[in-house]
């Protein structure tokens, strides 16, 4: 493989691992403050990708689109946890692993009632659908563009949670939920606001690959198989670790696609029963 | 009124349990033709399923009657879960059904094709498994649309005829059973005609994400980029590879196709300049194609006939032809009729081959359109060849068994 | 409640078992709930048992539905042979999945076992030469048993398909009242308590892994007699993932309960999809249901009602109930 060639890899395991981290990030988040593991993450992905195919449809707008599709999948986070989630805080995680499942299924059965289950084609935003010149190649300018808001993203998160006491919260909540209900911040909103803001990002995520890879009522199931791989191998918890843990699956899926395609999920899978087993806490989780 | 379904269940469970032989033997003259449909309405497959068994459906509804006899049809709904296919085919046939349609994936038709052989049934179907009427060929089956070697040789030998300066290809292939016929056929072809085959990316079964097989494509520089896979899958490469500003140097081949239905979920923009392969196109001039589009049009309100639609007439209407060319119902004499028939299908005159009973049927190779030249909405690409392109019957590997 | 073996479920489940195929309409659906309860076992054993839950059954049903499919068609194997031999590599294989798995706990354990269980799918898939990739292993022949029984009609096959899955649920009962079954329900009620005790609890939850593994492989077995051909479906999954949801609905503390959750599934997705096609939303409603209010699955809660009914029947009874 030329090196020209890796670098290209490189750039679009970039790309496919902002969008793995934005999709895993509310999940490490919400392991860590509750040690909750939620396998209806990737509905709330499910849901906006839809939300945005929608709004685009209707509006013609993809940038209402990609506004409210996290606002959509937010929402449901939201009622979600406000219903049904909390009354499961105080059952083992067993139970909450049933509880969130039987959520997703319920969501992407709804998905499917409501639309059908075709797979959609969600334009790329008229001044994005071009190809940008680097150098000998040409690279789609919505796949940088992608890159771009998921880094402003991440250092937005990175900057809320150092500078506000919201953020404050949040990290000392991942360490210890105990310690922080002792400091007497009331610890059912904060796990709230937990919710809603990781199904958000979820749901930025999923609409932000709608124009990608097209909609259809299965992607959130497949998303959250990877969502799981990223949060593990970063270690659960760590705002860090979902970004490390979404460049590296990214950039490995990327290359690994020129070199043993059909063993590229395989070694994906290979890789998180590894890390679980030699360091369970991840690479940047806490030990 | 069509027969409840858990009746005629029923009455076959009651007449199993009392005497397992009688319901083997055929009926001298049925009141009616009792045909079940195989088709998944729920799960991952639904979105074929519904579309085939509304063609097949509609089908039976217009010819009404087989060798004089009123048609019965029940769907079997599947499900998307090949295990359950076969339990509901079992299921049927132990109650008394012989005639069986239908499939939406080559895992079912295959298992299917088997249990029917077995029980002593006939089978129409539309897998794209090659094996279909090859190695797994059975007496009892029939297969209508053209598989991967038709795919291959009706769309990138008329293109390289067509564009003889396109000499370097890449190929992006699906690794499962179907896309390596895919790539062994193209591979083939492009040897025989003296191209050079660059390179080939193999992508896997639950692959959404392409840009690095992409990338590979494009760091090649080949002039023509020819995509092996089904389904979504075939969506997304091609949707994908158009955002990459791969049409601009190089031209793109999609031997396999389902077009009308994949051409909507593109949009005009993307299918421009693309060559599709297809089994079914509705512009196609043929008395077979006229009656088909004026019933779905009557049906839906309008709209335009797809591949669906008319692959599961298609194999409706096979069944009718059979009965009524054999003047019976009865399955031995039905599978006499189909072989070697000759009759009036939706691609024109459609022949059933005996040898592996393949129906032999035009393939077209297909040019998209700009959006300005779109004569309607459904008018995305234009007819460049209909070949009936099939591996000669001793080179397809079956063995009647 | 003690497990004893055996109990009166015993007789239920052999009663039950008896009477499938002339309550349900058709031989074949009866065949498909005793394989399908059979496969649920294999989760309740390990949930209800020792309280793990695995994401990782389906890979051991699909295990020995493509081992006992290779065995029968290109090893030529009759079909007793084939099923054991594809028990006892399912067995093997969990053994091993299970050695490594139980080294982590709770949500790491889950999720090891669904790690396992993807690996096992893609391996299929990247198999194809093999396993027949996503066309399924087609042609497997039905040999006849020794005694001469050729399985060529429904009713042979479920006769077979009984007795393997009522010899599973008694051997689980059978082990589930035996000193290793209280051993693994002490492991379930506080494991750090049994290992204080002197148990090497990772040892005992291996050997359940492994039972409940081979459990599982005997129901791939089944499916593969049951049907003729090994779809890739048994392998996905969603297979494990359905699984699961058959043991919750019927309960997971006990064998019975598994048996009533799959033959729940079976007919529900026999009937509610023909009224509706989206019917599992009602079946993610029930499992909402069933863990926030009736934890012990639709056979605990039938059991309660019936133990309250004697209760106020039998006045003395209802103060020590």
């Amino acid at each position: 493989m030329s090196a020209q060639l890796l670098l290209f890899q490189l750039l679009n395991g970039l790309g496919i691992g902002m969008i793995y981290f934005l999709l895993s990030v509310g999940l490490t988040m919400i392991f860590g403050l509750m040690g909750f593991v939620n396998f209806a993450h990737g509905a709330f992905y499910l849901v906006a990708a839809y939300a945005a195919y929608s709004v685009s449809l209707l509006t013609g707008s993809m940038l209402w689109a990609l506004l409210l599709g996290p606002l959509a999948a937010g929402a449901v986070a939201l009622a979600s946890e406000r219903l049904l989630l909390r009354r499961t805080y105080a059952l083992p995680h067993e139970a909450q692993i049933l509880v969130t499942f039987a959520l997703s299924l319920i969501l992407q059965e709804t998905v499917i009632l409501v639309f059908d289950p075709l797979s959609k084609n969600v334009p790329v935003p008229d001044f994005l659908s071009g190809i940008v010149f680097l150098g000998d190649f040409v690279y789609p300018a919505y796949r940088l563009a992608v890159v771009g808001v998921a880094a402003a993203v991440a250092l937005a998160m990175w900057l809320a949670l150092e500078r506000t006491r919201f953020g404050a919260i949040l990290r000392a909540g991942s360490e210890s939920a105990e310690m922080v209900s002792l400091l007497g911040v009331d610890v059912g909103r904060v796990f709230m606001a937990a919710f809603a803001l990781g199904g958000a990002l979820a749901g930025l995520a999923g609409a932000l690959a709608a124009p990608l890879r097209g909609v259809e009522p299965f992607m959130g199931l497949e998303a959250l198989g990877v969502a799981f791989v990223v949060v593990v191998v970063g270690g659960i918890g760590s705002f860090a670790g979902a970004l490390l843990g979404g460049l590296l699956i990214g950039v490995v899926q990327s290359v690994m696609s020129s070199l043993w395609p059909e063993g590229a999920r395989l070694m994906i899978y290979a890789a998180m029963a590894f890390v679980l087993l030699a360091r369970p806490a991840g690479l940047l989780g806490r030990a | 009124m069509p027969l409840n379904r858990r009746t005629v269940l029923g009455a076959g469970a009651t007449a199993l349990l009392a005497s397992p032989v009688v319901s083997r033997r055929p009926l001298a003259q049925p009141a009616r033709l009792e045909v079940a449909g195989v088709y998944s309405l729920s799960g991952t497959f639904a979105n074929v399923g519904d579309l085939l068994n509304k063609g097949n459906t509609w089908a039976f509804e217009h010819y009404r009657t087989a060798a004089g006899v009123p048609i019965n049809y029940t769907l079997l709904d599947d499900q998307g879960d090949p295990g359950r296919a076969v339990r509901r085919v079992q299921e049927v046939m132990a109650a008394g059904t012989r005639h069986i349609v239908g499939c939406t994936n080559s895992a079912i038709a295959l298992a299917v094709a088997r249990e029917v052989h077995r029980a002593g049934g006939i089978y129409i179907h539309m897998a794209g498994a090659d094996e279909a009427t090859g190695s797994e060929c059975n007496r009892a089956s029939f297969r209508w649309p053209g598989a991967s070697f038709t795919a291959v040789n009706a769309t990138v030998r008329p293109f390289i005829e067509r564009n003889p300066q396109a000499k370097r290809w890449y190929t992006i292939t699906g690794q499962y059973v179907f896309g390596e016929s895919l790539l062994t056929n193209t591979r083939a072809l492009l040897q025989e005609a003296g191209c050079q085959h660059l390179g080939n990316s193999y992508h896997s079964l639950s692959e959404r994400e392409y840009s690095g097989y992409i990338t590979a494509a494009l760091a090649a520089r080949p002039d023509v980029l020819a995509i092996l896979n089904f389904g979504n899958q075939t969506v997304d490469v091609l949707r994908q590879a158009v955002s990459f500003g791969m049409k601009r140097n190089t031209k793109i081949v999609v031997p396999w196709s389902t077009g009308l239905d994949q051409y909507q979920a593109w949009g005009p923009d993307i299918c421009d300049g693309v060559f599709f392969g297809v089994n079914y196109w509705h512009g196609v001039q043929a008395p077979g194609n006229k009656v088909i589009q004026d019933v779905v049009r009557q049906k839906t309100g309008g709209q335009t006939t797809n591949y669906l639609h008319a692959c599961g007439w298609a194999v409706g209407q096979l069944l009718v032809e059979a009965a009524n060319k054999a003047g019976s119902t009865d399955v031995p004499a039905m599978i006499r009729a189909l072989e070697g028939l000759s009759y009036e299908g939706p691609t024109g005159t459609e022949t059933v081959r005996a040898e592996d009973h393949q129906v032999i049927k035009d393939y077209y190779l297909m040019l998209g359109k700009p959006r300005s030249r779109m004569a309607d909405r459904d008018d995305f690409a234009e007819v460049l060849a209909g070949t009936k392109a099939f591996q000669p019957p001793d080179r397809t590997g079956c063995r009647m068994a | 409640m003690e497990p004893r073996f055996p109990d009166p479920t015993s007789l239920g489940l052999l009663l039950a078992v008896a009477a499938l195929p002339f309550v349900l309409p058709t031989v074949t659906l009866a065949s498909e709930a005793v394989v399908f309860a059979t496969g649920t076992l294999s989760c309740s054993l390990l949930l209800g048992g020792v309280g793990l839950l695995s994401f990782g059954q389906g890979l051991f049903l699909g295990a020995g539905a493509y081992a006992s499919g290779l065995l029968l068609r290109d090893a030529g194997l009759g079909t007793a042979a084939a099923v054991l031999l594809s028990t006892l590599g399912a067995a093997a294989l969990a053994g091993l999945v299970g050695f490594i798995s139980v080294r982590r706990r709770g949500v790491y354990f889950v999720m090891l076992t669904l790690a396992f269980a993807q690996m096992g799918y893609f391996a299929v898939l990247a198999a194809g030469r093999v396993t027949g990739g996503e066309n399924g292993l087609t042609g497997v022949p039905r040999p006849s048993l020794p005694g001469g029984l050729a399985l060529d009609t429904p009713g042979a096959v479920y006769a077979v398909l009984a007795v393997l899955c009522l010899s599973a649920f008694f051997l689980a009962q059978r082990v589930l009242a035996s000193p290793f079954g209280s051993v693994l329900a002490a492991i379930r009620e506080n494991e750090a308590r049994a290992e204080a005790l002197g148990y090497g609890t990772r040892a005992f939850k291996v050997a359940a892994f492994a039972l409940a593994g081979g459990i599982a492989g005997l129901a791939g077995a089944m499916h593969t007699l049951f049907l003729g051909f090994v779809p890739p479906n048994t392998i996905q999954l969603e297979m494990s993932e359905r699984l699961i949801v058959m043991a919750i609905i019927g309960g997971a503390g006990s064998p019975a309960g598994a048996f009533v959750g799959a033959l729940f599934f079976v007919v529900a997705a026999e009937f509610l999809a023909e009224l509706w096609p989206r019917w599992l939303i009602l079946i993610g409603l029930l499992l909402i249901a069933i863990v926030l209010f009736m934890p012990r699955g639709i056979w605990g809660a039938a059991q309660e009602l019936l133990a309250r009914r004697r209760a106020a029947a039998v006045p003395g009874l209802a103060a020590d109930a």
